[in-house]
């Protein structure tokens, strides 16, 4: 399992950290690839059932970001 | 607690025939012992049916959400801390009701009884500190204080907190008691030792959503476990399944939840699904310092952001 | 209750702030990555013959 990498869903607010990552993208910024990246219009839109539902269907682990 | 019934008889006709409310919300005597079952009374003559002892755990507060009527409400501490949160979420107003204050020394454990007899209980007739149990073949006194329920033994509001009659004079409330005993044992597990300890405990759950049902906070139209557009939960009896709904069920409550134990009282299956609010419960005390249901004019640290935020990443 | 801390992690980063989400983004991956993978809350899913 030596090459094993992470599955990170990722929860970015639209206005804060999905803004942080464009930014990070336009500036050629380098960062690991095991995010996967959920656009949400607010922290406020995040709900506790969709971090367990990214662990239920096998993510392994989880990062909200407002 | 006995001896509470005639005044609240008594209160209870005078409100209907003053036409101060269209009915009141009570306790009847159930079909089984020690379960009293909830009963709405509309004129004088359903009053009589009103009981009060020790089987009355049924949280009433769940009987008002979003009722239009004036409604008269029997609530002991946790009924009545849990009528608070009705009010606070605008699920009832608070001119709507008129609320008959029952000080408690706790409700009892049906489970506790019937550890102490091997046979089927038949009869349970209370007096002033003490039940008799009776079955087939036996018949034993225990002494009520003995066979309340854990929630209760450690209540630290027993005395409704809000109230417009008050059916006698208000009980002491407890002191010196660890209110979070279970919760510290299970924090001091690592995440392997409370993985198992929950798998053990979810192992026997049925999803019959007695405990949810019997909730006061629980008054979502479409429950989660019940929208299948997206499906949040499956409806199997998969251990994942079980324990996503116990997990959100329990996020639901936090900040809200009065630890009344109508959800263990509820429990077919004696899961103590309280250790999961109860935890909530904890954090909103050492974070928030807040105790849920105390005060109308508060709004749930849920709903509000302070700087001063014990949370540090979000500052 | 038992899934590990370090799977669940909160954080706020403000749109200007690229190094920061780098860096987070560091952080969170190295962290589960430290954890293995996810086995406990994980459904199993049915096996179709």
């Amino acid at each position: 399992m030596s090459d094993w990498e992470p599955k990170i869903v990722s929860f970015l607010c639209n206005w804060c950290s999905y803004g942080a990552a464009d930014l990070a993208g336009v500036s050629r910024m380098q960062y690991p690839s095991n995010i996967r990246v959920i656009r949400i219009p607010c922290t406020g839109r995040m709900s506790p059932k969709f971090a367990l539902s990214a662990l239920r269907e096998g993510a392994d682990g989880v990062w909200v970001s407002g | 607690m006995i001896g509470y019934i005639d005044k609240i008889k008594e209160i209870s006709k005078g409100l209907l025939e003053e036409k101060k409310v269209d009915m009141i919300i009570g306790f009847r005597k159930g079909t089984v012992p020690m379960i009293n079952e909830p009963c709405v009374a509309k004129t004088s003559a359903d009053v009589d049916n009103f009981v009060w002892d020790s089987s009355c755990g049924i949280n009433l507060a769940n009987y008002l959400t979003g009722r239009k009527e004036k409604i008269g409400i029997i609530a002991k501490g946790c009924d009545s801390r849990n009528i608070v949160n009705h009010i606070i979420e605008n699920k009832i107003n608070r001119e709507q009701l008129t609320i008959i204050g029952v000080p408690c020394k706790g409700m009892v454990d049906r489970s506790k009884v019937k550890a102490l007899v091997s046979s089927d209980i038949e009869e349970v007739i209370e007096k002033e500190d003490t039940m008799v149990i009776s079955g087939a073949d036996f018949e034993k006194t225990v002494k009520t204080s003995d066979v309340i329920s854990k929630n209760c033994t450690i209540c630290m509001h027993r005395n409704p907190v809000i109230f417009d009659e008050l059916v006698a004079e208000e009980v002491d409330e407890q002191k010196d008691v660890n209110r979070y005993e279970d919760i510290d044992k299970i924090e001091a597990m690592d995440s392997g030792e409370k993985w198992n300890y929950f798998e053990d405990m979810f192992k026997s759950c049925i999803r019959c959503y007695a405990c949810r049902n019997a909730c006061p906070l629980c008054y979502c139209p479409t429950c989660f476990v019940d929208e299948s557009k997206p499906q949040w939960v499956g409806k199997s009896q998969d251990p994942i399944d079980i324990w996503t709904f116990h997990f959100l069920r329990a996020y639901h409550c936090a900040g809200r939840c009065t630890d009344c134990g109508a959800c263990v009282r509820a429990c077919p299956m004696d899961i103590d699904v309280r250790l999961l609010t109860k935890k909530l419960e904890k954090d909103c005390f050492e974070m928030f310092n807040w105790e849920a249901g105390l005060s109308i004019d508060k709004r749930p640290p849920l709903d509000v952001f302070n700087a001063d935020d014990p949370d540090g990443f979000i500052k | 209750m038992g899934i590990e801390p370090g799977r669940i992690h909160f954080s706020w980063v403000s749109s200007a702030e690229s190094t920061k989400f780098v860096d987070v983004v560091k952080k969170v991956t190295s962290e589960v990555k430290a954890l293995g993978p996810n086995k406990r809350f994980v459904k199993k899913k049915a096996k179709v013959a």
